[in-house]
């Protein structure tokens, strides 16, 4: 039976992939010195050093205060944002939709950089307002700054599983209150908003949980107050001893998955549970929106000073601060202006390579990577069997793992088994890696495709004669194939915004632009560092302009 | 070609029993129409046929050809049982053309090109669309995808082709024309055809014989004249045609011949039932049965006029006494009033 031998194929090489980085990290954290070390014995000497580290203590109370500390701010602001996005007139809506998704698709380090530069002690906002107000009003590098910033950077994240919700409650509900004498906030607050509770619940631990994966902006923002968050714990892990200390590395890699997989678990139950909420859905449901008078404008002015500080600061401060040969208090653009800094990205071979490497990861990479998600739904698609959820466990898995740890246990894996050694140095460790931190969202853009196939259609073909292999060649991969487009042109924009996961893999051969940034904003190429990330927001410009005119939705 | 027979099939959707053992037997050229309401069963029993579910006891096989039987543990998927199957909602392959859909069965039974294009030109022609090869399905009316359905499932010549409510999705104009057509094209090329659906006068028009289903079960089956003549239980007597109810208490029951009381009187009709007397029963009469009389007599209720309403063709007049409503057709209108309505011993089947 060759559909048999297809599933279990795809099953060993999926249980594989996601098991061998993790199992490997596992059996890292008991031995007492690196795998490759011959004096290694197993023990838990490891983990009593990391936990009488207090630096760690430090890190892990950090990171769960800047979690919870986004997750009290996207989370109302996010669903109110969908309200009034859903629900309301506020003016200029469709021009809105793809803006406000915008700090989603742009890397995290760029925004954290386009911080620095725009309103860090002597940015470009900074200095205006010293010329103004004779003082800065804001202190960007403390944990609080980071907090807001993370917070409001998270607010598409709540956004679009609210407006998801939002959009399939009936609005008789909301318009009985509009009439029994609510204002349209308190429609929003007494009505809309608690009947979407389940949808807002999911979207605040996954805010949560993003938390736990933050690792640009801490990382950016966090260094010079020495603020560590888990993640850029184990960063500096690896220059703080000297030697490759893998075994602390791995106990703090164990110690973030502990937290992040029972919120991955946690996730999957309440979009389960939120799924379920939604009663109504359907384009049946056309309606008009609530009318908002007066509080139109203002409520247009929240959303633009809302995009204003998290889109337009960064963005601005990093592409102007990419055309000046140097910025500081007294200077006048017209002196300063300069193209030079794109010039010499040409001077540095592995900037060159990195700009090709991120377009290859992206288009290249990021097609055979949507075939593999096609490969693995195509196996479980239809499949009357237990296995399928094993499959969903899988999935999870990597899930749980941050982009950055996910690179440092692929690079462990490519240097622990010997025949995967050679390729630890070419693009294929990167797209490897790349391929299964991204699954679970990979998995869920085509399962949804899939989803949309109206099973008469395979049945049809299965009477007429063709077997489940064929049936999958001849009539399902066809019609699922805009939908394999789509998901490419998203794994597209995913793969170029990466950062995190290269860092560990970076190395001649496999630089790409997102590790690049990260290594190159370590040696303070201020310059360097803003027109290569104008290069890479413009990549992602592109992409995004492409998809939305092709009216790609932009959330799986 | 041989019989398809199928035998005692059980089937459970998640913990619903859907058929509870319903046996069928399909003789080369002859149209069975699988009838009954919503959920009794007979799409499901279909899919059991064409091999897309699994039942867990009875077995399927045409002539010495296994296609199923849990006994022996053989199961013949899908594709292996060369079956003709036509959707309700048609499933014509979107991204094919109306050619490549049809010819589809064909290139899997690694016919050659030359003879796929003359056998599908020819089954197109045969169902009226030769000319619309080229087009894709979406550019094509209702009753056009309906066709090229059809010519999908013919095109290899399956043994038995099976039809789901093929007519289900066409406006009931359409219904009409489309329903003498295909009986036309079974009758023509001699196919052997199963043919569900939950309308009796489409069943009792396209087949040479009705099984009829309730909640899994085969309650009877027969010619179309025998189900809608000959009703042997109270669900096929209701089931088919528009009936009238009667209930009363059983006062006789011998030879085949049974009495009822209702107010105080007496109606006799065809004894369905073994009950004894003092036994409640109920009276089923089609509408176009009943007749409307001037006087008292054998047989006979006296009723009030409530309402006569014009259905174009004729009249229909509904009766009233108590809570008992009669309804019944008639030439022409009726003064308001009281009346005696007759319901005709040998058109009254007593349950």
């Amino acid at each position: 039976m060759p559909i048999v031998a297809y599933r279990l194929i795809v099953l060993g090489i999926t249980t594989l992939a996601v098991a061998a980085p993790l199992s490997l990290v596992i059996y890292q954290s008991f031995l007492t010195a690196p795998f490759f070390d011959p004096s290694a014995r197993t023990g838990l000497l490891a983990y009593s050093f990391v936990f009488a580290d207090s630096d760690f203590w430090q890190a892990f109370w950090t990171t769960i205060v800047i979690a919870g500390g986004m997750a009290a701010i996207a989370v109302p602001l996010g669903a109110l944002l969908a309200f009034l996005m859903v629900r309301t007139d506020v003016p200029g809506r469709e021009y809105l939709e793809p803006l406000i998704l915008i700090p989603i698709f742009v890397s995290a380090v760029v925004i954290a950089f386009g911080y620095v530069v725009a309103i860090g002690p002597v940015g470009i906002f900074s200095t205006l307002a010293k010329d103004v107000l004779g003082f800065v009003p804001w202190n960007l590098y403390s944990l609080l700054a980071l907090i807001v910033i993370a917070g409001l950077t998270h607010v598409p994240h709540v956004y679009l599983y609210s407006a998801a919700a939002l959009r399939g409650l009936s609005t008789d509900l909301e318009e009985a209150a509009r009439v029994s004498g609510a204002n349209p906030f308190r429609v929003a607050v007494n009505v809309s908003l608690p009947m979407i509770l389940p949808a807002i619940l999911f979207a605040g631990v996954l805010v949560f949980f993003l938390g736990f994966e933050l690792f640009g902006l801490p990382l950016v923002l966090g260094d010079p107050q020495d603020v560590l968050v888990l993640s850029t714990y184990l960063y500096k892990l690896t220059n703080k001893l000297g030697v490759p200390s893998y075994q602390l590395m791995a106990v703090v890699v164990v110690a973030i998955i502990a937290i992040t997989a029972p919120l991955v678990f946690m996730q999957r139950l309440l979009l389960r549970q939120a799924q379920r909420y939604v009663s109504v859905r359907g384009k049946g449901l056309k309606t008009k929106p609530l009318r908002l008078h007066g509080w139109r404008w203002i409520a247009f002015g929240a959303i633009a000073l809302w995009l204003f500080i998290t889109v337009v600061v960064p963005l601005f401060g990093i592409t102007l601060r990419s055309f000046v040969v140097t910025w500081g208090e007294g200077v006048k653009l017209r002196d300063v202006l300069t193209l030079d800094h794109y010039r010499e990205l040409s001077d540095y071979p592995n900037v060159i390579r990195g700009i090709i490497n991120t377009l290859g990861i992206g288009v290249i990479g990021g097609a055979i990577s949507v075939a593999c998600y096609t490969a693995i739904a195509l196996a479980v698609h239809r499949w009357n069997s237990g296995w399928t959820r094993l499959v969903d466990y899988l999935v999870m898995v990597p899930r749980a793992m941050p982009g950055l740890v996910a690179g440092l246990a692929l690079l462990w894996v490519f240097l622990f088994v010997p025949f995967l050694s050679p390729l630890k140095s070419t693009m294929v460790s990167i797209w490897l890696a790349y391929s299964i931190v991204w699954l679970a969202y990979g998995m869920r853009l085509v399962s949804g495709t899939l989803l949309q196939v109206a099973p008469e259609l395979e049945e049809a073909a299965r009477t007429a004669g063709a077997n489940d292999l064929r049936v999958k060649r001849d009539v399902t991969v066809p019609l699922i194939k805009y939908g394999m487009l789509a998901s490419w042109l998203l794994i597209f924009l995913i793969f170029v915004r990466e950062y995190s996961t290269g860092i560990y893999l970076l190395g001649p051969g496999t630089e790409v632009i997102g590790s690049l940034l990260v290594s190159l904003w370590g040696t303070g190429a201020v310059d360097l560092v803003s027109a290569l990330s104008v290069v890479n927001v413009v990549m992602i410009g592109v992409g995004l302009a492409v998809a939305v005119r092709l009216g790609v939705r932009l959330h799986g | 070609m041989a019989e398809l027979i199928v035998k005692d099939v059980a089937l459970r959707l998640g913990d619903n029993e859907i058929l509870k053992g319903a046996s069928v037997s399909v003789p080369a050229g002859e149209v069975i129409a699988l009838l009954g309401p919503s959920g009794s069963g007979k799409t499901t029993l279909l899919r059991a046929i064409a091999g897309l579910e699994t039942p867990y006891r009875g077995s399927i096989a045409i002539g010495d050809r296994v296609f199923f039987d849990a006994a022996r543990g053989i199961e013949l998927p899908a594709e292996e049982r060369g079956l003709g199957l036509v959707f309700q909602s048609y499933a014509l392959w979107p991204h094919r053309t109306v050619f490549d859909n049809v010819a589809y069965g064909l290139k899997l039974r690694g016919v050659s090109a030359a003879e796929i294009k003359t056998r599908v030109e020819k089954t197109l022609s045969q169902i009226g669309l030769g000319h619309l090869g080229a087009r894709f399905p979406h550019q094509l009316s209702g009753g056009q995808q309906q066709r090229v359905a059809i010519a999908r499932a013919l095109v290899y010549e399956p043994p038995v082709i099976l039809l789901d409510e093929p007519l289900s999705n066409l406006d009931a104009k359409l219904r009409e024309e489309a329903r003498a057509w295909l009986r036309t094209l079974i009758v023509t090329l001699g196919l052997s055809a199963i043919h569900v659906t939950h309308d009796q006068v489409e069943a009792m028009a396209i087949a040479d014989r009705i099984v009829l289903l309730d909640a899994g079960l085969i309650v009877q089956e027969g010619p179309p004249t025998a189900l809608y003549n000959e009703p042997t239980n109270l669900f096929s007597a209701e089931f088919m045609g528009s009936n009238n109810r009667l209930d009363g208490t059983l006062v006789e029951n011998t030879g085949g011949r049974a009495t009822i009381e209702l107010f105080g009187e007496r109606l006799s009709g065809v004894s369905r039932t073994k009950a004894n007397k003092g036994a409640k029963a109920t009276g089923i009469i089609r509408i176009e049965r009943v007749r409307c009389a001037s006087s008292a007599g054998l047989n006979r209720l006296k009723m009030e006029l409530k309402a006569p309403m014009y259905l174009g063709e004729r009249w229909e007049l509904v009766f009233a006494r108590d809570t008992l409503t009669v309804r019944a057709y008639a030439s022409a209108p009726l003064e308001p009033g009281d009346h005696f309505v007759e319901f005709p011993s040998e058109a009254l089947w007593l349950f």
